[in-house]
This record gives structure tokens, sequence and C-alpha cells, in this order.
């Protein structure tokens, strides 16, 4: 009985300390499971682009180019979907994957304070998308979605999703009493000082684009409501999106380790689940690291070096524990800069790689850059930034131009035809003229969004 | 601790959105190409097409824009294997970057599969052959009819082999087994014909192309695309239309279809041999009593300077025997190019046909100039707008 098997399977997990959220599996066929990977969620607001990634799955699963083999949703309780067309052990690796999962949502660090609740409050979000096209048309509020999905990784993780706006402009008068002997100095009276808050909008430079312009773009209350879901669900899925390596390596460590143990196997199955751990944990391609194999080899390292260290006397936690110290605190990039050896990168075989000449638009060939670990490592840190996009932030509103920064650091230039359309976009809720400073290579440069479109200069 | 078929209490109008989505998407693209028309119509995908009904074209109107990196950023990453360093691994000939190490949600490049037919339609559907007038029926007696509508029942000689054969595809995938297995009535479609009035003007279009050695591969790239969505747009629009090829340098040739886009030019030019040869064709075949003749002449205009006068008096000639004659120069000059990165704005320094043509002041006369791919649209819009006789 595949049901009678999970609960043993999950009994081995939290003996062997895995501390899941209570799990829902549903079981589901092909086309609804690529439907709930195209939009992330069960149930989430329509929009076109969703419908672009599910025809993408749809027709590769249909060609048979990939397979997705279970979805699992950082949710209490935690729900997974597994396709009823595999076989019973294929489900039952996957199910062990998924508590894996689970564990992982439940008890590290970075995903404290993300919404436990966004399932069913993403069927709400869908409700209210759905009220607002009938009321004012499917064009406009699947407009205002695309101008909403091209700023959706512009949020701020550390300011957290409820934010109150910043102070109002105010004059704040704090009172000062006199030193004592002052009035030998002729300074009797109490002394006044006033301070200024709130005169410059933004007080800091602020990353939150969606939520910056939602709360002071002249919009529609509408308008900014669609802002606003759009924000949260990216808020959801950003610690997703900065522990995929760990919490891939994570789940694939412990199916392994859990049907190992699993002693309710036919032989054949064993030698199944031995073939599809192997494809789950594989290289991948030359020119791309399969975040699975990297986070499970990574994961697998840790042990062998805190047993043997542990067996050493040299540190009081043995593998295991190490592991779990892993999996409460670390994300990508701490995980990567911390754990990723540079004897591991060269096991791995690893290298940096670009185009032969950077500088040429229509270069294709590509090369090795180097084999340098630290090199490696930059190259392989390099996307985990900043959910991944270049870093936007607001610097001041000036005369009711909106001026924008990119805080490049060691990261690369900015596309210029994405960075228009982009602009435009800003330009379209902020209604006055949006200014951005780069850099091309070392060379500041301006782009400017006005009423008569875009320009650059100096 | 359940393993439970567990439902969410969500109504069915706010699931399943997938296919909604994905046909709003499908939308959406038509709707892309439809705005982007004035380039696609040079793109050379389309025009290098021969013979292929349907066209492949990246979707990178339907880009969903945000601030990203450039391209030599996004080109970076992290790989595995042998190799030393500075050795080349790879190339991206589609221009797509190779993509980093799987982090990133998938950004497919999409291609939308269109017919060409669907293509012309969308550009030039609202379009007409100018002042066609009713000329004598005697020629065209065409039985109209076309295959438009597939059913389930019909003649047997209709039967449409290639949709039967993926219904039973099709049936047997729904099962399980995809694969053309046994065929049963219900996989049977044919094809079922209709018939139709179709247009009876007697109509003969004349395409007139230089292919002299001053027109380089950019200028022959733009008639070119200018005669292809001509040709689509006849074939679309009318059924009983003939096409005459003639290619000229300083003789001129009537060619078949095929032949006249692959020809290599050379040779000086004199225009007036392609105008005298049109002439002559007309004459014998497409008399004016009963035919509706239109004359397209596409040159860069760097005709002998002596054979400008002849050129004035035939296409006077010309237009006596025509309904319309069309003139289009491609004005564009590799010399200027090299410098500004984009086609010329001025006229060169030496006089050109379409000086001589500012003389010729006829209505039913019609020049263009195109100084790049994108203005073969406009070009064709302007030569084919539907006007009042």
């Amino acid at each position: 009985m595949f049901e009678h098997r999970v609960v043993e399977i999950e009994k081995l997990a939290r003996d062997l300390g895995l501390h899941p959220f209570d799990t829902y599996f549903e079981v589901i066929p092909l086309d609804i499971m690529h439907e709930i990977a195209a939009y992330g969620l069960p149930t989430r607001a329509q929009h076109w682009s969703y419908g672009k990634v599910y025809n993408h799955h749809k027709i590769h699963g249909e060609m048979g180019l990939s397979k997705i083999y279970e979805i699992v949703l950082n949710n209490d309780p935690c729900y997974a979907f597994l396709l009823d067309t595999n076989a019973e052990i294929d489900n039952l690796l996957v199910a062990a994957h998924v508590f894996a999962h689970s564990d992982f949502f439940r008890n590290n660090l970075w995903f404290d304070g993300s919404n436990r609740n966004m399932v069913n409050e993403a069927v709400e979000h869908a409700r209210r998308i759905d009220e607002y096209i009938d009321k004012y048309g499917l064009d406009r509020v699947e407009h205002v979605m695309d101008i909403g999905f091209a700023l959706d990784r512009h949020i701020d993780s550390y300011k957290g999703l409820n934010r109150k706006k910043y102070p109002e402009r105010q004059v704040i008068e704090k009172e000062r009493q006199p030193v004592p002997y002052s009035d030998l100095f002729g300074e009797s009276q109490l002394t006044v000082t006033t301070q200024v808050i709130g005169d410059k909008i933004p007080p800091h430079p602020e990353k939150d684009l969606l939520w910056f312009l939602a709360n002071y773009a002249p919009i529609e209350p509408w308008e900014k409501d669609v802002l606003e879901i759009i924000r949260e669900e990216s808020y959801y899925f950003f610690p997703q999106f900065e522990t995929k390596i760990l919490n891939e390596g994570w789940a694939s460590f412990w199916h392994a380790e859990i049907l190992n143990r699993y002693a309710n196997l036919t032989p054949s199955e064993t030698v199944e689940f031995a073939r599809l751990h192997s494809s789950v944990v594989q290289p991948g391609g030359r020119l791309q690291l399969n975040p699975y194999y990297l986070g499970y080899k990574i994961l697998v390292n840790i042990k062998e070096r805190w047993d043997a260290m542990h067996a050493a006397g040299e540190s009081a936690q043995d593998g295991f524990a190490k592991l779990f110290e892993v999996r409460a605190t670390e994300n990508d990039i701490s995980f990567l800069s911390n754990y990723l050896t540079p004897e591991l990168a060269e096991k791995l075989n690893l290298f940096s790689y670009g185009y032969v000449d950077e500088e040429d638009d229509d270069a294709h060939d590509i090369e090795i850059k180097s084999r340098e670990y630290d090199e490696v490592l930059r190259a392989l840190l390099a996307p985990h930034y900043n959910y991944g996009a270049p870093k936007i932030v607001v610097t001041e509103v000036r005369q009711g131009a909106l001026q924008l920064a990119h805080e490049k650091g060691s990261l690369g230039d900015l596309d210029v035809r994405y960075a228009e359309k982009t602009m435009g976009y800003i330009y379209e809720l902020w209604k006055n003229p949006v200014s951005l400073e780069t850099t091309r290579g070392d060379a500041p440069i301006k782009f400017t969004y006005t009423q008569s479109g875009f320009s650059q200069g100096k | 601790m359940t393993v439970a078929i567990s439902s969410f209490a969500v109504p069915w109008d706010l699931r399943r959105r997938g296919l909604k989505d994905s046909i709003r998407h499908d939308k959406r693209v038509r709707e892309a190409i439809k705005q982007n028309l004035k380039e696609l119509i040079a793109e050379e995908t389309i025009i290098t097409s021969d013979g292929q009904k349907v066209v492949k074209i990246p979707v990178r109107y339907l880009d969903q824009y945000r601030f990203i990196f450039d391209r030599a950023t996004n080109g970076r990453g992290v790989g595995q294997g042998p190799g030393n360093v500075g050795d080349v691994i790879a190339s991206d000939e589609n221009g797509s970057a190779p993509g980093q190490a799987g982090d990133q949600p998938g950004q497919p490049i999409y291609e939308a599969e269109i017919s060409i037919e669907e293509l012309t339609r969308m550009m030039l559907e609202d379009l007409a052959l100018p002042w066609l007038e009713q000329k004598q029926k005697d020629r065209i007696k065409t039985e109209a009819w076309r295959f438009e509508d597939i059913r389930k029942k019909g003649s047997l000689a209709n039967l449409d082999r290639r949709r039967t054969l993926k219904q039973s595809l099709k049936r047997h995938a729904a099962m399980g087994k995809p694969k053309v297995g046994k065929i049963v009535d219900d996989d049977l479609r044919f094809r079922i014909p209709e018939i139709r009035d179709e247009f009876h003007s007697n109509c003969a279009v004349y395409l007139l192309m230089d292919r002299s050695g001053s027109m380089t591969t950019e200028k022959k790239y733009i008639t070119k695309s200018f005669f292809f969505w001509m040709v689509r747009f006849l074939q679309l629009k009318y059924r009983t239309v003939e096409t005459i090829f003639i290619a000229h340098d300083t003789e001129a040739a009537v060619v078949p279809e095929k032949d006249f886009f692959t020809l290599s030019n050379s040779g000086g030019t004199m225009c007036s041999s392609a105008y005298a040869l049109a002439l002559d064709h007309i004459a014998k075949h497409h008399p004016p009593a009963r035919w509706n003749n239109y004359v397209f002449h596409f040159s860069d205009g760097d005709n002998y300077a002596d054979d400008n006068a002849r050129c004035l008096t035939l296409v006077k000639d010309l237009l006596r025997v025509a309904t319309m004659v069309g003139y289009g120069e491609v004005n564009y000059n590799e010399f200027f190019s090299a410098y500004t990165g984009r086609g010329v704005l001025h006229a060169p320094p030496w006089s050109t046909l379409l000086r001589e043509f500012k003389a010729l002041d006829h209505p039913r006369f019609l020049a263009v100039t195109l100084e790049k791919r994108e203005q073969v649209y406009e070009a064709l819009r302007e030569f084919l707008k539907v006007r009042e006789s």
C-alpha cells in the first residue's frame, strides 16, 4: 500500500531528526502538474506569462524532454503533488525528498517569517485580480501586472513585507536642560534645538522599488493593490530563490539516507531507486551545473569532513549534527562561500567561463576563463545576489522627478534595451521624469525617461 | 500526518487557468507580430523560406522586460569538466546566452509558428490593387473552388491523409500509446471543397528588377523583400492574376519566378530595356482592353544618363496601356552606412532616374524611395492603397 509506505517513510524521516510540517500529498495527472509548475502555486492570479511557461512545460513534457517529478509548497501544512503516472518507487523517493524540503522550509532561518498560508492567500489574490479585470478590463489590469512583474525582484528582504511609510516632514524641537553653571556663561534659558525629519524622500537609498512605487506613485487604489499582490508573492518566493542549491542538496541527501534505511523495498525497487537517485544528482551539462548535484556533493563532503574531525576529537559535532546546523543557518551565498572548499571545487572540476571577447556584442565563442578558486566562487555567487537582478535603488525625488541609481558593485552592466523598457514602465506609474545613473564599464552614464521617451547621456 | 487526496476549497473558475492563459499568450504573440510587421517584413528567415508554408518567428517582441545584465555578464557562468584556461568550449550561434547555474527560472526563447498566408493577411489584407477595373471576362472562366473545410464525412477521393493519420496518433496517444495504429472511422478526415465567387477582373502584374552591378546585396534584398510580399499578396487576394518577372541590366528578359529571386547581378543599367520589353509583352499578351496591367519597377536609379530620356518616353507609353506604374528607388548607400551604421538619409549627389521621373506628373504613376528594410512595408502600403478611381 502506497499510503502505508509513505507513513513509514515519514516515520523514518522524523526518527533521523527531520522536523517537517504536516505534509499532504495529492496525486495528480501530468497536465495539472504542468499547470501548478507554471504558476508556482495551485491557484494564482491569471496572467498571460504563466500561459507561456505552461505551454513550455506542456510541450517539453509531452515530447518527453523533461519531467516534473514533484512540486512541494512552503506552507503549513505543507502540500506536495505527485504524478499519477509515476511508478510507486518513484513516488516513494519523491515523498522522502518532499519531507526533507518540508523540514527545510520549517527550520531554515531564511524562511523565518515567510507566509505559511500562501496557498490560501494566493487564491484570495486571484479573486481580487479577477474582480479588477471585471471592473477595469483585462488589458488594463494585465498591463499593470506586466509592470509589477518587471519590478518584482526589486524588493528588500531585510526591510520585510509590511512597512510603514517614511515619516511625514516635520520639525522636531528638542529642549535641552541647561548644563549646571551655564548661567555663568549667559545661557540661562532652556536650549532648544530643532531637527527636521522626513525632509528627504527617500531618507536613504530605497531598494524596494515595488513598495516605493506602490506607496509614492500617483496611482489608483486598485493599481496599488495589484502591485502589492505581486510584491507579496515575490516575497514568498524569495527564500526559495536564495536557498535553491542548499535546499535541493538537502532534499537529495535525505531521500538517499532515508531510502537506504528503508527495509521495505523489493530488490527491483532498490535497483530502480539507485538509478533514480543517480539521475537526480547527475552533474548537469558542461556549462550548466545541476543545483541538486552541487548541493548534494557539498553536503556529503561536509558530512565526511565533520565525521573525520569528530573521530579525531577536533570537533564536538559529528557529521549529522553539522549538517543540521548548516540547514538551519545558511543560504546559498553563505553555503557556497563557507563550504565549497578549494579542494572540492577542484575535485568537481569547476571552472568559470564567459565570452572570449566580452566587449564584442557579436561574439559567440565561449572560453574557460579561470580555474582559480576565487574566480570560480565569484562567478558561482554572482547570479545569487539581489534576487538575481541588478541592484537598482531610488536615491532622490527632486522636483517631482524620480532619480534611480544602479549599485553595480563587482557585477555587470545593464542591458540598455531592457532598461529602456523597464524605465518606461516606471515612468507610467510615476508620471514624471525618471532617471537612472549607472556606468558602462567605468564610464558614468545616465538614462532618462521623460514624456518624449528614452535618452542616454553623461 | 496524512496521505490524503486533499482538496482545497477553491472554486473551479479559479483553477485550471493554464489553458486560458496560454490562449491569452498566443493572442499576445499575434498582436506582437502585428505591431512589428515593419520589422518582420524584412525578416530574413521569412524571405528565404522558399516554399515553406509555415515559418518560425523568434518572438523577442514578447519579452518580459525587467532590469537585466548585459550580454557579456549573462554569458558568464560556472561549468565543469576538462579543459584549459582559454579553451573555447562552446558557441552560442543562435544568440542566446548559455545561462547560469540552473537557478534562473527557465527563460525559454519562443518561436511562434505562423503560416506565411496568415502573415500576409495580417500585413496586407486591407490593401488592394488600385484602380482595378472590370474588363472583359472572356478569358477567365475558372471554377474557383477551394478546399476550405475539414469534416469527418466525405468522398474517399478527398481523404486528407495527413490529418487522418494525426487523428489516429492522437487517439492512441490519449490511450497512452502514442503511435499511428489502426484507423477507425472516427479518425477519417475529409477535405470539403467549396465553390466560391472569385474576383474576375483580368489582371497582369509586371515585376521589373534591376540586376545590374550597382545593385548591391542590401539593395537586392530590399527589392526581393518587396516582390516576395507582392507575389504573396497577389496570390492571396486574386486567384486569377498573372505575374510576369522581368530582370534587366542593359538588356531585359522575362524569367521564371524561381530564377528571378536568385539571379546574380552584373553589367550596366539601361532601364529602358525593361520598359520596352514590358510594353512589348503587354501588346502581345495583355491588351489593355481586357487586362488591368500593373508595372512595378525597382532599381537603384543608377541609370545611364542618356537612357533617362528614353525611360521617360517609355513610361508614358506604358501608362497608356497600364492601370498603374510604380517605381521604387532603393537608395541604400553602403558608403554612408559604413559611417553612420544605417542607411543614408540623403539622396546621393549624382542624378538618378527618380529625379527624371519628377517631370512626369501623372496620377497613376507612383514613385517611392527606400532607404532601409523597414520601409518595404511602407512602400507596399503606398503602392497598394485602396484608391478611388
